[in-house]
């Protein structure tokens, strides 16, 4: 429980690896998000998701700390043209904060603050704060949105910085550079910029559409066909295997429990080969019919043994069909074993990564949530190191399992433990 | 007679649905991998049968010899410190605990997660500068404090029991009001020799590698101890959940009945509550095996974030068989390795349901 905690909090942050690591940062700070929300409604009139657009006066004061007798001096402020993190946003970039805004020192005012020095304790410092004006220029033709700013602030090494709406990304020479990588985030956008950047930066670079999300949506597709699939069989399964005496259903059983311990790693090549003859790779399809539904039937088995047989024997004695037998009777007052049979089909289909893998590979945006935190990690958790976008998307596609548990969690959770001991 | 009949027909129209699927996809397919492990086929030619030369390759190959090795030796970690540490914490908290439900819901958590996003998690924490390395030198920093601690507590406990066992019957070494005074004057003198001066703090700047390692530990790479590690993290709070509903199950009348004719603890425990756990043993031991046999996601999402040999598990090695990269698969080879897996899987529950913990309780 800890540790999802902890890796949620390192989720929010711009980098995940810092040492030492702080439990404490501006995503968790009130006082950051009132700042963000402030600069995103000075950028583009969105204190949410913030930005950068016509029209747009934004006022950003920093404050610098200095010994007592040192002259504290105004930093040198730029607009830097900066991509931001790694990988494919590089090339979707299209508008760069520093071709349309500029920057200005509108005032400064010098104090005595009291400041934390290195090893914590308060010191009275001379300070002074120096306001910029960052204004989107009027003289451009044509006028985007840009998504972020960034500002960098190079002073003298004698001068600390010791107060600033939000913190600066980066500290570079010993503290000479500082920079944002983003001085209009908006409340969401300060928050939660890796989630922003799961979803706009994995984009397609040909149709620009957002890969995240079309993995989210075939995960979504997926699941659902399983759900339907899975109820099908199971309730139809369960109920052959518990009332009705046929020759061979002992074998039947016996090849259910069989096939439950058979890792997929045995059957996958032909099934592979199954769906490569029909055409089917790389569909969805694939994927929802590739089932065998042992443990739901199981579970269904085990619920129509309960079930009193009396009811059904009446019916069958009116003249009623099995099958009239079975919609009309037993489906109906099964709900709560089909409810489970659901929960568990949607989950294990939603979290289910061997499958997607082998019959899944192409296009890029055909994949589904699990196989795509896969390709994820290899774009990003590689040398580039940008975890706060992997841990993001980790996150991120555990949402709907999340959302289901915590509606369903009473039934999820006897199932499972009677499931055990059964 | 003609209902009987009827009910034939309606049966096999109602098994039906599951009949195709577990004919095409379970039935069939071992039969074709069976098929395929004495061929040579690559997923496009058509196959030509070769005899045992898959097997004899397989038996030659270092690779799957590790895997082997590696399997077998994480499926033998993991099932017997999951299942230990679960019954362990079940005992435990079913003492403690009283609110059932929000405990439930807390534990069983880890276990509704995919395992893709689950190795991220950990993928993260054991970064070569992430969270692991940092508690390891925040440990290695303050060693020094740590043991003094830990040797305080228990002079201090020791002091404390025998001075009350002098004059009282039957104080438990870990007398709960006892540790929380030891604790709480072994932290004083750690602080006081903290601020002193007397303890140095090491400085250190450690990168460890957990994952990108070709080192081994015992006879398991580190790499796979790691992996080893995460996947007893998340699957504990839930079997813990099974043995605590177990317990829940066996009649106090037993425990008191046993207090009255003298049994101690652990005599209890090992009389009365291990038999009674027989079946929920089975079946966390049955599911522990066989998770543990097929463990893939982990090693594939880790990819190659490590080196192959120390990740290699056997269903990996099937899969990277059929589907290399940048080379032409050999299905045979990977049918022939999915034989053994599938093989070696059953035999080991066949086994540990005849010689193992037995599924009925005594």
């Amino acid at each position: 429980m800890g540790t999802f905690v902890l890796a949620f909090m390192a989720s929010l942050k711009a980098d995940p690896l810092e040492r030492p690591f702080r439990v404490y940062f501006d995503q968790l700070n009130p006082a950051a998000w009132i700042a963000a929300a402030r600069l995103g409604q000075e950028g583009a009139g969105d204190a949410l998701w913030g930005g950068l657009s016509p029209g747009a006066e934004v006022g950003f004061s920093v404050t610098y700390a200095a010994p007592a007798g040192t002259k504290i001096v105004e930093p040198k402020a730029e607009i830097p043209r900066r991509r931001p993190g790694s990988g494919i946003a590089a090339a979707l970039m299209r508008h760069y904060a520093a071709d349309y805004a500029s920057i200005a020192l509108k005032n400064s005012s010098s104090a005595m603050m009291q400041v934390r020095d290195e090893e914590g304790g308060l010191q009275a410092r001379q300070t002074r704060t120096f306001v910029y004006e960052i204004t989107y220029r009027t003289d451009r033709e044509d006028r985007p949105w840009i998504e972020r700013t960034p500002l960098n602030l190079t002073a003298p090494p004698s001068q600390t910085l010791a107060e600033s709406p939000i913190s600066p990304s980066r500290s570079e020479r010993r503290g000479r550079l500082l920079s944002w990588d983003n001085i209009t985030p908006g409340v969401l956008g300060l928050i939660f910029n890796n989630y922003r950047r799961v979803i706009n930066e994995t984009a397609d670079l040909e149709t620009g559409k957002s890969l995240f999300g079309s993995w989210l949506v075939n995960s979504f597709a997926i699941a659902a066909g399983r759900l339907v699939l899975t109820l099908v069989v199971a309730s139809l399964g369960g109920y052959a295997l518990a009332r009705l005496e046929f020759r061979g259903s002992r074998f039947i059983f016996a090849a259910l429990l069989f096939s439950m311990t058979i890792p997929a790693q045995v059957t996958f090549v032909s099934n592979y080969l199954i769906f490569r003859d029909l055409s089917l790779l790389n569909t969805p399809w694939s994927v929802i019919v590739v089932l065998v539904a042992s443990a739901n039937v199981l579970l269904m088995k085990q619920f129509f043994e309960g079930f009193p047989r009396e009811i059904e024997e009446a019916a069958i004695v009116d003249g009623a069909s099995r099958f009239q037998v079975f919609w009309k009777i037993v489906l109906p007052n099964a709900k709560p074993a089909l409810l489970v049979n659901a929960i568990l089909a949607f989950q294990g289909a939603w979290n289910d990564f061997f499958w997607p893998l082998v019959l899944i590979t192409s296009p890029p945006e055909a994949l589904t949530v699990q196989v795509g935190l896969l390709s994820l990690r290899r774009s990003y958790g590689g040398a580039q190191g940008d975890w706060g976008l992997v841990l993001a998307g980790a996150f991120i596609s555990i949402v709907p399992v999340l959302i289901l548990f915590v509606l369903f969690q009473r039934h999820i959770v006897s199932t499972e433990l009677t499931r055990g001991t059964a | 007679m003609a209902r009987a009949r009827s009910e034939e027909r309606s049966g096999w129209l109602f098994i039906l649905p599951f009949m195709v699927s577990m004919a095409l996809f379970f039935v069939y397919a071992i039969v074709r991998t069976a098929y395929y492990s004495f061929t040579d086929f690559d997923l496009f030619k058509t196959p030509s049968f070769v005899g045992l030369s898959n097997y004899t390759a397989l038996v030659s190959d270092e690779l799957f010899l590790t895997a082997l090795r590696n399997t077998i030796g994480f499926s033998l970690i993991v099932t017997t410190v999951q299942t230990a540490l679960a019954l362990a914490l079940a005992v435990l908290v079913n003492h403690a605990v009283r609110a059932r439900g929000p405990v439930r819901t807390v534990f069983y958590l880890p276990s509704i997660m995919s395992s893709a996003a689950m190795t991220l998690i950990f993928l993260w924490l054991f970064q070569r500068d992430g969270f692991m390395t940092a508690i390891v030198s925040i440990v290695l920093a303050y060693l020094r404090h740590i043991l003094l601690f830990l040797v305080g507590v228990a002079a201090v406990q020791g002091a404390l029991v025998l001075n009350a066992r002098r004059r009282y019957e039957g104080v438990s070494i870990f007398d709960p009001f006892f540790l929380l005074v030891a604790a709480a004057s072994a932290l004083a003198l750690v602080v006081a020799c903290a601020l002193a001066g007397l303890l140095p703090v090491f400085d250190n700047d450690l990168r460890i590698s957990w994952l990108n390692t070709q080192q081994r530990f015992l006879f398991m790479p580190v790499t796979l101890w790691s992996v080893a590690l995460m996947n007893v993290f998340t699957t504990v709070p839930t079997l813990m959940l099974l043995f605590l509903a177990g317990l829940q199950s066996i009649p106090n009348a037993l425990y008191d009945a046993a207090e009255i004719d003298g049994a101690n603890a652990f005599q209890r425990f090992r009389h009365i509550t291990v038999p009674a756990l027989r079946p929920v043993t089975f079946a966390v031991v049955t599911m522990g095996i066989i998770g543990t046999l097929q463990m893939f996601d982990q090693v594939a999402v880790l990819g190659d974030a490590a080196p192959l040999a120390s990740r290699a598990t056997l269903a990996y090695y099937v899969y990277e068989n059929a589907f290399p990269a940048g080379a032409s698969s050999r299905i045979g080879m990977a049918s022939a390795a999915a034989l053994v897996l599938g093989i070696l899987t059953i035999a080991v529950v066949y086994v540990q349901k005849s010689v193992g913990v037995k599924e009925r309780a005594e």
